[in-house]
């Protein structure tokens, strides 16, 4: 070829990054800069003009609208729940890296909800939790336990917990898998050496599985706060956020606010709110980590 | 490399009696089984067994009507064809363009190669669904709206996180593959795709199957930027056919099950390979 390496060097490297580049720009920058643009106007989404109306939209947000804020406390049922099965997600993964037999078939059960459809994992637990002739009402009905029986997507005391099961259901077995690599990756001589030294297997347990798996515990915890800030498809299409905004996440009322009730300026307020919550509460957790280990 | 993860299994398991680790396991198995049991065995009843029998109850003939019934009302065809077309075109150019990426971000270096690389790595911490209040307008402002370019067009574009594992994977292949074939003349185009997209085919393939069932089982992309009837996929058929009133559970779990085949298809077939995949891209740095 008669083309030097230097000028072919700059040639590649415009050629090979110049689509990757151009699609991120057009399609993650450019509506993210956007939605700060329409964070602080009034806009409905259609009309050809719109008012800026500086920081009106999260004076809005923060003082006058109680579904705001009912929407965070269910988003934080999502996020500390979820947090409360890590430490039960880390020995199932270590029970799956153990002696057990027929570990690749429990490992391919317990990652099987995750390659579910969405949309059909939320219509299963729809029929399992429904009241007219729903699978665990008349389960309750055939062991005699009538009494248990509950409007179990309507009682809005229990309603959120329910969803959050359908959550840990879904997602549970991605962090079981991830945890299980970060276990793998553990030098097998960490544990030779400390059976030498007599430590029984809590021990072990304790001083090397779970220091060893820092990094990917530290993936889960950011998965968890992004995915419980962002929870949406479980609400949405079990209860549609009801009864009233009981179950409503703040994605939920996000995509509601532009699409329903057309106030393209404060959903974008509320998409940039959960942008900077999503790294706020990423790098808190992340510097708690940090003191505690 | 398989004698020595046989060796850490062995070495770690967490308390020594086996009964505790088959019950733990034995009970997941059940959580995940009973509500997919509870859906199969619904979709084989016919309305009166389903409105009078327990869910666990097996119905007393096989009754394969919902499936034929809901084959033709969700129409499997022309949304497995839709879905096929939008997974299959995003996920090979997807490939192919992050493989291109990573490749120049592990052997060059160059002037802006800090703010490419901050690029990638912002846009894994913007969650990808806030952005759609403001996307959907520029998606309507191109003309996309109601066309497959536009799922397509977002499934390329806003989901790199993948260049990172390949910047991984390629940096394990050696440079001096580079060298030699650079003595032999050969262009950075050949080292690309007769060197280094060989060796790391198995990673882009994993990544890239894993992929394929996270698009397949989008509903968000889809609901929003093509609810045109003739672009239904199986998620959006699911849910229309679902939010029709008048259908029953009966008929709505074996529509369930017409959306699950093809997805369950390819995680047991990939199976081996997704495991590895997922293991692999949380093993970073």
């Amino acid at each position: 070829m008669g083309i030097s390496y230097s000028q072919q060097k700059k040639l590649i490297i415009l050629g090979f990054l110049a689509i990757p580049v151009l699609l991120l720009i057009v399609f993650m920058f450019y509506p993210t800069l956007k939605l700060f643009q329409f964070s602080v106007t009034d806009w409905d989404g259609f009309s050809p003009a719109f008012k800026y109306v500086g920081l009106e939209n999260f004076r809005q947000l923060i003082l006058k609208s109680n579904d705001v804020w009912i929407a965070l406390r269910n988003n934080s049922y999502y996020f500390l729940i979820h947090l409360l099965t890590i430490p039960f997600e880390i020995v199932v993964a270590s029970i799956l890296c153990g002696k057990i037999r027929s570990s690749k078939f429990f490992q391919s059960i317990t990652f099987l909800p995750y390659v579910i459809n969405g949309v059909a994992v939320a219509l299963t637990f729809s029929y399992f939790y429904s009241p007219n002739g729903g699978a665990l009402n008349s389960m309750l009905d055939f062991l005699h336990l009538s009494a248990l029986k509950m409007g179990w997507l309507s009682n809005i005391y229990i309603v959120n917990f329910v969803l959050v099961s359908v959550s840990l259901w879904r997602f549970c077995g991605l962090h079981v898998i991830l945890f299980i690599a970060g276990i793998l990756s553990i030098p097998t001589e960490y544990y030779e050496a400390a059976s030498i030294d007599g430590a029984n297997s809590f021990r072990q347990f304790t001083n090397i599985t779970i220091p060893g798996i820092k990094t990917v515990l530290e993936l889960v915890l950011f998965l968890n706060v992004r995915g419980a800030l962002s929870v949406f498809d479980i609400p949405f299409l079990m209860t549609n956020g009801g009864p009233g905004y009981e179950t409503s996440t703040f994605m939920v009322y996000t995509i509601k606010t532009a699409f329903q009730f057309n106030q393209y300026g404060l959903a974008s307020a509320m998409a940039v709110v959960l942008v900077i919550l999503i790294i706020i509460f990423g790098y808190v957790q992340s510097k708690v980590i940090k003191i505690k280990g | 490399m398989s004698s020595m993860v046989k060796s850490t299994l062995s070495k770690i398991s967490f308390g020594q009696t086996g009964f505790f680790q088959y019950l733990v396991m034995c009970l997941i198995t059940l959580i995940v089984f009973i509500p997919l049991l509870i859906i199969v065995l619904a979709s084989l009843k016919t309305l009166p067994e389903i409105s009078q029998m327990t869910p666990l109850a097996l119905p007393h003939s096989l009754y394969l009507g919902n499936f034929r019934e809901t084959f033709v009302k969700a129409k499997i065809i022309l949304s497995l064809f839709n879905s096929l077309t939008i997974a299959l075109s995003s996920v090979i150019i997807n490939a192919v363009i992050g493989a291109m990426a990573a490749f120049i971000i592990a052997r060059f270096d160059f002037k802006f190669k800090k703010v490419v690389l901050g690029m990638f790595l912002v846009a894994m911490v913007i969650p990808f669904y806030t952005v759609e209040v403001a996307r959907f307008q520029l998606i309507k402002e191109m003309g996309l709206y109601n066309t497959l370019y536009a799922p397509i067009l977002i499934y390329i574009g806003a989901d790199m996180m993948q260049i990172f594992l390949y910047k991984q994977y390629i940096d394990k292949v050696s440079v001096s593959l580079d060298e030699s074939a650079m003595l032999d003349g050969a262009s950075y185009l050949k080292i690309f795709t007769k060197i280094v997209l060989p060796l790391i085919m198995p990673a882009v393939a994993t990544l890239a199957i894993i992929k394929f069932v996270d698009i397949t089982n989008d509903m968000y992309i889809p609901y929003l930027y093509i609810p045109s009837d003739k672009y239904r996929t199986l998620t959006t058929t699911l849910m229309t056919f679902a939010g029709d009133r008048s259908v029953n559970w009966a008929s709505i779990s074996a529509c369930i099950i017409w959306i699950l085949i093809p997805t369950l298809l390819v995680y047991f077939s990939f199976q081996k390979y997704i495991l590895k995949g997922i293991t692999a891209g949380s093993i970073k740095e």
